[in-house]
């Protein structure tokens, strides 16, 4: 119940959105442009879902936009090693793993910083950030590499649809949602998050372990980002080394929007899968309809303004 | 010059001040005494318009004022110097003399007046100790920063300045330098309002003394009329506001055996505590009580000496170390320390004991509501919903969920951090309840408090606490407020390391 309150403006404002698009904007609700819509705002879910959890116990992770393109390189890279020159599954699986080790390698080291010493969060992964974005432009000499044709199964990991219908990136972010939110609503770790958010000085007197927790929220957001670079990095057929700059700034905005308080403590998946789906909402209608993208911009940032101001007087 | 009467000031249910009359005159140093909790600070908060008074008067050289705000204060000419210095430790003396006044135009700041007008008032005011003008801060000790604070007050129109507790920092020397300073603006007719815990200090520097007790202005004496035994006993001779029952002493072994526990606050600390005990740890604020208890819960690092828990040498690194060997704590500060205000009340009481009710992606949540319900109603905690914020809760039904929430699985030994800071008489007294039957069903339990009647009055056995050692420990029935008072405020046992 309580969750349906905090949750009604937020629908309100989905529904109102949804409504004044689809006045303005011919066919804008009709099913496949929805399933578009969805299907686009896939990987900044995934990097919300995880960013979610780092801005919930206090911290904040800027890495993931230039993590999401290191990931893709790193993946592109090991499959495009496959002496086969056709499909190899297990090279395939070898390729993926090789790219989230690296993610989840980025993650813990974010998460170590952060637990460790007094580096504040917004430096640290300022700075890893910029490792990772300069180590992905370091593959193909910054250039895109493209990924061989006959690697259809990466390929569909963007582009396929389950039984010809739903996209694969839908499902994989279902998946993400579901698993997150079972994380962070039904499990002992989802309580330490909380209550580290809402008080780390309580939460260590309680013998919650602060420094274990923060390392796998971290970890975990970085994974999650590697996720999303698979998936885009499917989706563009190639890996691209300057992708997924803003993607962090994006993710930050859906989380927020969503109802997750930059103090830490408040949060909820749920609400982040809406705010992504606002802007998701925001970034096509707005296309649709043919605004300039300067006008885009400038509509988009008012709107989490207020969206966010919604939120803070509401407490 | 300055008078103040029938100033009352009330917190919740709580009064802070109650009908206070004081009066500073020109030319004079007039100090402040009284228990911790017995209204100083909230009589200095209102002349530093940090606080409103419910009701009563200001008067100053004649005229009624009223005090909005510290810029009011500082236009009538009040400089308060807190027990925590204000100053910005990166920057320089001289601009730290003139913050927020900097001398300077359209063209910026003018630097080299400020340094000279600095350097003419640290000539005139004779505090050359300070030394060069140009010096960060940081760089100074406590004593000069002091001085530093001192300067700045009196840069400009100051005619009452207040200092609260400006020694606790300082060593002897530095004590008697800066008795010097006050007694030099003393003869300046600056009116100076001198709080302190010390009483010899009071007595050697002070023309009047007004004691504060439970927020009533009980006496006021020239200094050179009394001493420090009427003092102690004004300080300490309350009316007979509550009874607290101390729990019969039944010991059993020892459950808590702490040797030679030291590191930089705590200093050489042994003492034994048994089960079916309350040791009471009596001292005044600042006197590192938290920092033991805070080595104890493994929180802060032990240096040298040896903790046994049941006659075993235990290494506590860290709460969750700690609550494995049936050591809990229930923190001093509830806001920062203790609960989780973001959240609901259940959510605090069934924090520590996810395991019980969450298993693997499971939350049970009928579990869940029994821990909390338990807890409820075994600790008489008075909420609308369990489901209430926690932070709707009064003072004294948020302390009692802090040891509530401990007790799901009794530990063997209890610390209590000043349980009763804060909350009004009647939770107090149910709190007290509450240690009882702890204590009766075989609990050890560490009790610190500033306030000695309730620790004497509640414990077994009292460890007399200064300066991060335990001066002795004795029976609570064989001493008294007076005498532990004395030894508290007596002269100094060795400071200055």
């Amino acid at each position: 119940m309580k969750a349906i309150r905090q949750l009604l403006p937020l629908l309100v404002a989905m529904a109102a959105l949804l409504t004044l698009f689809g006045l303005w904007v011919p066919n804008f609700l009709q099913p496949e442009n929805m399933l578009d819509l969805i299907q686009q705002i896939s990987v900044n879910a995934i990097l919300a879902f995880g960013m979610t959890l780092v801005i919930l116990i206090g911290g904040i992770d800027l890495s993931v936009g230039a993590l999401l393109a290191l990931v893709g390189t790193t993946t592109v890279y090991v499959l495009t090693r496959n002496p086969g020159e056709a499909q190899n599954a297990l090279w395939l699986i070898l390729a993926i793993l090789a790219g989230l080790g690296v993610a989840a390698t980025f993650g813990a080291f974010n998460g170590l910083c952060a637990a460790k010493t007094p580096m504040p969060p917004f430096i640290i992964t300022l700075s890893t950030m910029l490792v990772a974005r300069g180590a992905a432009l370091r593959f193909n000499e910054g250039r895109p590499m493209h990924i061989p044709d006959y690697e259809g199964l990466f390929l569909a990991i963007g582009n396929g649809r389950l039984l010809g219908v739903l996209p694969i990136p839908v499902v994989l972010m279902l998946i993400v949602f579901l698993v997150m939110t079972v994380l962070l609503h039904r499990t002992r770790f989802g309580q330490h998050l909380y209550a580290i958010g809402g008080n780390r000085e309580a939460a260590r007197f309680t013998g919650i372990p602060i420094a274990a927790n923060e390392i796998f929220v971290y970890m975990l957001c970085s994974i999650l980002a590697g996720v999303a670079g698979m998936i885009h990095t499917s989706q563009l057929y190639s890996a691209e080394p300057a992708s997924g700059v803003m993607f962090e700034l994006n993710a930050i905005a859906a989380a927020v929007v969503g109802g997750t308080s930059f103090t830490g403590g408040r949060g909820t998946m749920y609400g982040t899968l809406i705010g992504a789906i606002i802007i998701g909402i925001l970034d096509k209608g707005l296309n649709q309809a043919g605004v300039h993208f300067s006008s885009q911009y400038i509509i988009k940032g008012l709107v989490i303004l207020a969206a966010v101001y919604i939120d803070v007087r509401r407490r | 010059m300055l008078t103040l009467s029938g100033v009352t000031k009330r917190f919740g249910g709580v009064l802070a001040l109650d009908n206070v009359d004081f009066d500073l005159r020109c030319g004079e140093i007039h100090a402040l005494l009284g228990e911790n909790g017995a209204g100083k600070s909230t009589l200095i908060k209102i002349l530093g318009g940090i606080h409103r008074p419910d009701a009563g008067r200001l008067v100053i050289e004649g005229r009624p004022v009223s005090i909005h705000s510290v810029a009011d204060a500082n236009r009538l000419g009040i400089r308060i110097i807190h027990q925590e210095l204000s100053l910005a430790p990166n920057l320089s003396v001289a601009e730290n003399i003139y913050l927020g006044r900097e001398p300077g135009g359209l063209l910026g700041l003018r630097r080299g007046t400020m340094v000279r007008d600095a350097q003419s008032l640290i000539a005139r005011l004779d505090l050359h100790d300070i030394g060069a003008v140009g010096t960060r801060v940081s760089a100074l000790s406590v004593a000069r920063q002091q001085l530093v604070e001192i300067a700045r007050a009196l840069s400009c129109r100051t005619r009452i300045l207040v200092l609260d507790e400006p020694t606790s920092a300082l060593s002897q020397a530095e004590t008697e330098s800066l008795f010097t300073t006050l007694r030099r603006l003393r003869s300046e007719d600056v009116g100076i309002i001198y709080i302190s815990h010390r009483l010899e200090e009071i007595l050697r520097l002070a023309d009047r003394v007004t004691v504060l007790r439970d927020g009533r202005a009980v006496a006021t004496r020239r200094a050179a009329q009394t001493d420090r035994a009427e003092l102690i006993r004004w300080m300490v001779g309350r009316d007979i506001r509550e009874h607290f029952h101390r729990p019969p002493y039944k010991p059993g072994e020892v459950a808590l055996q702490v040797r030679g526990l030291s590191n930089p606050k705590v200093r050489d600390v042994s003492f034994e505590l048994h089960y079916g005990q309350v040791l009471g740890l009596a001292g005044l604020v600042g006197s590192g009580r938290s920092e033991l208890a805070r080595v104890l819960y493994g929180i802060d690092p032990v240096h040298s000496g040896t903790i046994e828990i049941d006659g075993q040498a235990v290494v506590i690194r860290g709460p969750q170390d700690a609550r494995r060997r049936g050591l809990v704590m229930v923190p001093e500060d509830r806001k920062r320390e203790g609960l989780v205000m973001t959240e609901s009340l259940a959510f605090n009481l069934a924090l520590p004991w996810l395991q019980d009710w969450i298993t693997a992606c499971f939350p049970n949540r009928r579990k869940r509501r029994e821990i909390v319900e338990r807890a409820i109603a075994g600790f008489g905690i008075r909420a609308g919903h369990p489901e209430q914020g926690v932070e709707t809760l009064s003072g004294g039904n948020q302390q009692k969920a802090l040891v509530a929430r401990w007790m799901e699985h009794r530990p063997k030994i209890l610390i209590l951090d000043e349980p009763t800071r804060g909350v009004d008489v009647g939770a107090r007294e149910e709190m007290f309840a509450i240690l009882g039957r702890l204590v009766e069903s075989g609990m050890a339990v560490l009790l610190i408090s500033s306030d000695l009647d309730e620790v004497i009055q509640s414990s077994h056995r009292v460890a007399v606490y200064r300066d991060g050692r335990i001066l002795r420990i004795v029976p609570a029935e064989q001493t008294s407020i007076e005498q532990i008072m004395s030894e508290l405020t007596g002269g100094r046992t060795d400071e200055g390391d």
